[in-house]
Order: C-alpha cells, then sequence, then structure tokens
C-alpha cells in the first residue's frame, strides 16, 4: 500500500538531495569524464521524475520518452537558431510546452479510449518509432542522422568567466532543474492531485463515481511529465552541444529510464534519483568487464527485477527509520517514502 | 508506371515478410493469452535461431537441413531453460504485477542475449540457400521467398491444427478462456504454460531461420523484430491468434509496398502510424 508523501518532510528530504547533489561535482571539478557522467546522470533523473509522474502514478506508461525529449529538443534548437534567431533559453518553454502538448494529447485520447497500460504502452512506441524515423527523414530541416548541429545556452562564456568547465556550469543548472521539479512532485503528490491519482489507480470507475475527472487528471499528468521529459531532452542536446536523434532512440532513452525508475523505487519521490545513480553505478563499476558488459547488465537486471520489485527507495527508508528509532525512542513521524 | 510483374514480385517478398512477422506475434500472442506474459525477448530467440543455424552449417561444416534443424532445436532447449527458470519465478505473483514483472524480465533477457550474443557473433550473417529464382510468366521471385511463404504457412497450420485438434490444445485453449475453470477439470496450467512458451520459441526459431535464408541479419535487429512482433500481436488482437497471423501479413504486405514506392524513412512512419490508428479505432478487448 502507497501513503502520500507529508509535504514538509519530503521537502526537507528535498532540500538533503539538493545539498548532497551540489557538493558532490566539487570533488571531480578537474575530471571532464565524471563531470560528463554526472551531467548524464542529471539528466536521466529529470526523465525518471517525468516518467514516475505518468507511469508510476497514473499508470500511463510512455514509452515515447525518446521521441519526447528529441521533439522539444528540435523545436527549441530549430526554432531559436533558423526561424526566429534569439537566444535559446527563451526557446527551453517553447521546446517544454511543445512536449508537454503531445503528452496531454496522447494521454487524453488514451483516457478518452480508457486504454490499459499495456494499450497505452504499445500506442507511444508506435510514436516513438514514428517520430524517430520523421527526426531522420526531414533531414532538411534536422539534419538527419548526422544530426542538427546546436550553438549551446551560452555556458562555456559562464563557464570562463568563472574560471570552471562548461560540464561544471551545467551540472549546477541541472541541479535547480531537478530539485525544482522534485518540489513541484512533491507539491503535486501531497495535494488533491495526489489523492485523485491515488483514487484512480485503485479503481477509476470508482474514482469517477465520487466525482472526479479521471481524463483531466490523466491529461495533467501527461503534461507535466511530458514537459519534464522535453525539459530533459533539451539539456541532452545543450549536452552534446547537437541535436542528435541517435541519442533520443528507444532503447537509448527508454529502455534505460524505465530500469532506472524500477531499481529506484516507483511511485516513491526519491526512487527517480537513486535509480538514475545506482544504474550509471552499475554501469561504471561494469567497465572492467569489457565486451561483456551488456551481458552481465541484462542478467543484473533480470535479478533486480525478480528479487528488488519494490525499488532500492524502501529498502533505504527503512534504513533511515531503523536509525532514527535507535537515536530516539519516540516513533515521531514516518517519512512516507514507502 | 511500374510492370505488373514487379508489382506482383513485390507484394510476394511483402508475403515472406509478413509471413515471418506473423510468426513472431503469433509466439508473443500465444505466450500472452496463457499466461500474460508479453515476451519481450521473441525477437531474440529469432536471431539466436538464425545465429546457431549459421554458426552449425559454416564453422561446424554440417549440411543446411541438419543445420537448421540442430539450430531450432537449440533455442527450444533455450526456451526450455528459460520457462524452468525465470518464468517460473515470475508465474508466482498475480494480476498486473504479473504483467510488469513479465514485461521487465524478458526485457532484462533480451538485453542479457544480446550482450551475449554480441560476443560471438558481432557481424551480419544470411544463411544462403543458393536457390534458384523462379520465373513464372514474367514475374521473377527469389526461391528463398517462396521457402518462407511455404515454412511459415506449414508451421501456422500445424499450429492451428495442434490448438483446434489435439487434447493439450483444447486443454491449452480452456486455460486462454478460462484458468480456474481449467483447474478444476484437472489441467495444469503451469504444465500448459510451459508446452507453449517452448512451441513460441521454437516459432520463433523457426523464424529466425528461414528469414535468414532471404536477409542479412545481425543481432541488433532482435529488438526491432521483437517490437513490430509486438505491434502485429496487439494490432491483431492480443487474445486472437488468427487475427495476429492477418495482421502480420497485412503489415508486412504494407510495409514492403510502401518501402518500394516511397522509400524507407516514410514508409516507416505510414507503418507506425496505421498501427496507431488501428489501435485507437478498434474496439480494443483490453488485456
Amino acid at each position: 500500500m502507497t501513503s502520500l508523501p507529508l509535504p514538509r518532510t519530503e521537502r526537507s528530504w528535498t532540500g538533503v538531495m539538493a545539498i548532497v547533489l551540489a557538493l558532490a561535482p566539487l570533488f571531480v571539478l578537474e575530471s571532464t569524464t565524471y563531470l560528463r557522467l554526472y551531467n548524464q546522470f542529471l539528466i536521466f533523473t529529470l526523465l525518471a521524475i517525468g516518467l514516475n509522474i505518468a507511469f508510476g502514478h497514473t499508470d500511463q506508461l510512455f514509452l515515447f520518452m525518446g521521441a519526447l525529449a528529441g521533439g522539444a529538443a528540435y523545436v527549441m534548437a530549430v526554432l531559436s537558431q533558423d526561424v526566429l534567431g534569439i537566444s535559446p533559453w527563451l526557446m527551453i518553454p517553447v521546446g517544454m510546452a511543445a512536449s508537454g502538448a503531445l503528452g496531454a494529447l496522447v494521454s487524453w485520447v488514451s483516457a478518452k479510449r480508457k486504454l490499459g497500460v499495456i494499450l497505452i504502452s504499445i500506442l507511444t512506441l508506435n510514436l516513438q518509432l514514428a517520430l524517430g524515423e520523421a527526426y531522420v527523414g526531414l533531414r532538411g530541416i534536422t539534419g538527419g542522422s548526422t544530426g542538427y548541429s546546436f550553438v549551446g545556452l551560452g555556458l562555456d562564456t559562464v563557464g570562463s568567466a568563472l574560471g570552471v568547465n562548461r560540464f561544471a556550469v551545467l551540472s549546477y543548472l541541472l541541479i535547480v532543474f531537478v530539485v525544482l521539479a522534485q518540489l513541484v512532485y512533491v507539491k503535486l503528490i501531497a495535494g488533491k492531485y495526489g489523492l485523485a491519482f491515488e483514487a484512480i489507480r485503485e479503481d477509476d470507475l470508482a474514482a469517477a463515481s465520487i466525482g472526479i475527472d479521471v481524463v483531466r487528471y490523466k491529461t495533467v499528468a501527461g503534461f507535466l511529465a511530458a514537459a519534464l521529459i522535453g525539459l530533459a531532452g533539451i539539456m541532452m542536446a545543450e549536452f552534446q552541444g547537437t541535436v542528435l536523434p541517435g541519442d533520443y532512440g528507444f532503447a537509448a532513452i527508454d529502455v534505460m529510464v524505465l530500469i532506472m525508475l524500477i531499481i529506484g523505487g516507483i511511485r516513491t519521490t526519491f526512487g527517480p534519483v537513486v535509480g538514475a545513480a545506482a544504474v550509471f553505478t552499475i554501469e561504471e563499476l561494469l567497465s572492467p568487464v569489457g565486451q561483456w558488459e551488456t551481458a552481465v547488465f541484462g542478467a543484473l537486471l533480470i535479478v533486480l527485477f525478480l528479487y528488488f520489485r519494490r525499488g532500492l527507495m524502501p529498502v533505504l527508508s527503512n534504513g533511515v527509520d531503523r536509525l532514527r528509532d535507535r537515536d530516539e525512542s519516540s516513533p515521531g513521524v514516518t517519512d512516507g517514502h514507502s | 508506371m511500374v510492370a505488373t510483374s514487379t508489382l506482383i514480385a513485390v507484394g510476394i517478398d511483402g508475403i515472406a515478410y509478413g509471413m515471418f512477422l506473423a510468426l513472431l506475434g503469433v509466439g508473443i500472442t500465444l505466450v500472452f493469452g496463457l499466461g500474460e506474459v508479453l515476451n519481450l525477448a521473441i525477437g531474440m530467440f529469432a536471431i539466436f535461431g538464425t545465429l546457431m543455424a549459421h554458426y552449425l552449417s559454416t564453422s561446424v561444416g554440417l549440411g543446411s537441413a541438419p543445420a537448421f534443424l540442430i539450430g531450432i532445436a537449440v533455442v527450444g532447449i533455450l526456451g526450455v531453460a528459460v520457462d524452468r527458470t525465470l518464468l517460473s519465478l515470475v508465474y508466482r505473483s498475480d494480476g498486473e504485477e504479473r504483467i510488469l514483472l513479465g514485461i521487465f524480465v524478458t526485457l532484462g533477457l533480451s538485453i542479457l542475449l544480446e550482450g551475449t550474443l554480441t560476443n560471438f557473433f558481432p557481424s551480419r550473417y544470411s544463411l544462403s540457400l543458393g536457390l534458384p529464382r523462379i520465373t513464372v510468366i514474367d514475374i521473377t521471385i527469389p526461391g528463398s521467398s517462396i521457402l518462407v511463404i511455404v515454412v511459415s504457412a506449414v508451421v501456422l497450420v500445424a499450429l492451428f491444427a495442434f490448438l483446434r485438434g489435439t487434447f493439450l490444445g483444447k486443454a491449452a485453449r480452456t486455460v486462454f478462456q478460462d484458468e480456474v475453470g481449467a483447474l478444476l477439470i484437472g489441467v495444469d496450467p503451469r504444465r500448459i504454460r510451459a508446452i507453449v512458451f517452448v512451441l513460441a520459441t521454437l516459432v520463433a526459431g523457426i523464424a529466425g531461420v528461414v528469414y535468414g535464408t532471404t536477409a542479412t541479419l545481425g543481432v541488433t535487429d532482435g529488438f526491432q523484430f521483437t517490437i513490430f512482433a509486438l505491434i502485429v500481436s496487439i494490432v491483431g488482437g492480443i487474445r486472437s491468434i488468427e487475427g495476429t497471423a492477418a495482421a502480420g501479413i497485412l503489415l508486412g504486405v504494407v510495409a514492403t509496398y510502401a518501402n518500394f514506392f516511397i522509400g524507407a524513412y516514410l514508409a516507416s512512419i505510414i507503418l507506425f502510424m496505421t498501427a496507431v490508428i488501428i489501435l485507437l479505432v478498434r474496439p480494443v478487448v483490453e488485456a
């Protein structure tokens, strides 16, 4: 049984998370390799937060995260460089709105048609493949498979002014986005939306009968999730310095994000960040096995899915609870991470 | 203007591709219908069949026919192993949890197989049989396309006959319709599921081997095949084997013609959007 997070404890834990995230890059400021890895981890955390809203809380298994992320990146880059010739910063909300609108449309249609989790996954998978082909095929606009070169948000200049690597600047920008996304998430889930999501997940017919507008709630969830996924896609373009269709594929994004969310703990506030960290750590630790990396990774996934299907987060929060119980014998507040 | 004979030749290639998709789709449908497990590794089983047949015929030096048969048998053995281990663990849970666990475990299996096979088979392979092209009136058809169509048709008919005619098949259909009812009349659903899962992997192995005679395949195609099979199975109705077979052939023909007339990118977009539209307009039987 899931319980709603208590906004105050979750908010203070978000503060702890923000501090940990902000301190981590300080140890690796000189290493471009680690900063790049850290940026990727933060981008995937944003993606996983988006999937947690859509899939975790409203059973909408979005398998077109790559297409949404890529779409937002193309909208942002092409509009700012080719069409309007203005700063890409101004186009970030536009890109997010574009992917958000597509997500909302898909959610609206599937809620109206009462599609279950498997059919939504197949529907979105088809959209993913169609859009993926379009990104490569519309060579005149997107540059095809060689990519659309994107000048960037100007973090190089900020970096050189501060005397640090541009990836360090990107890290802190991403940390701000991740923390904001967490705060939005906590506010959403702890409020009436969280209650409605819970009711719809338990029994959508019963939820509708007590006056919950199922279609509207699912559409809002689809919009928010897709907008966050779009933001992650835009940051990916900044990270790569180009919008490359290969970076936004099903295997590169959707499969990885799904794995992260399940391993971290679905429907938990910190599952996405823990899951993303776990998967990137596993990948780093596996690099000595060389060409066997993928095989070992697959085997590990099977074990994790079979034996840790609720994710790492419940294990971690139980540990925290036990520590706290030892410190103060009063039962006090539970942090509701389950 | 395209000659009619070319149109027919393209159509026959399309049917061959469609039959291949139909076999994979039926493999997914059977297993899902019986045990609510969506086998996301099915494409990898097919590729495994192609690679085994290739290995046995080139490196081991067996003749084509024994190499192909043993290759398919090896796929079946892998199927048994997966059923005994992974699926037994998946079947312990129920309902939606089992559906999701099935998706994730077979996804993990697909990654495991891909990662393992890439080490041994890094490039792309074909199982050329050197079959002659056949010319009827004006129409030239590769012999291998005929082989795919004939073998797939035989396998599909045999599968239908098995489900309709044999006791085991009837028992399987009982489980399909009502698991509790099946238990009450003495059918063991777990045993039926095991048999049908292995059967589905054998069908995938056959599909991989015969399709390998018309195309050059590599490990990375496996995931692609799984996705197409999934689309076919869902478009055809996840509980209907006949529907899945028909959808496979239809989508194969549409894809091949579209590819011929308007090129690969637009053809793929049309194919995927067709699937989206079918999903949305058809009265959906919810899984």
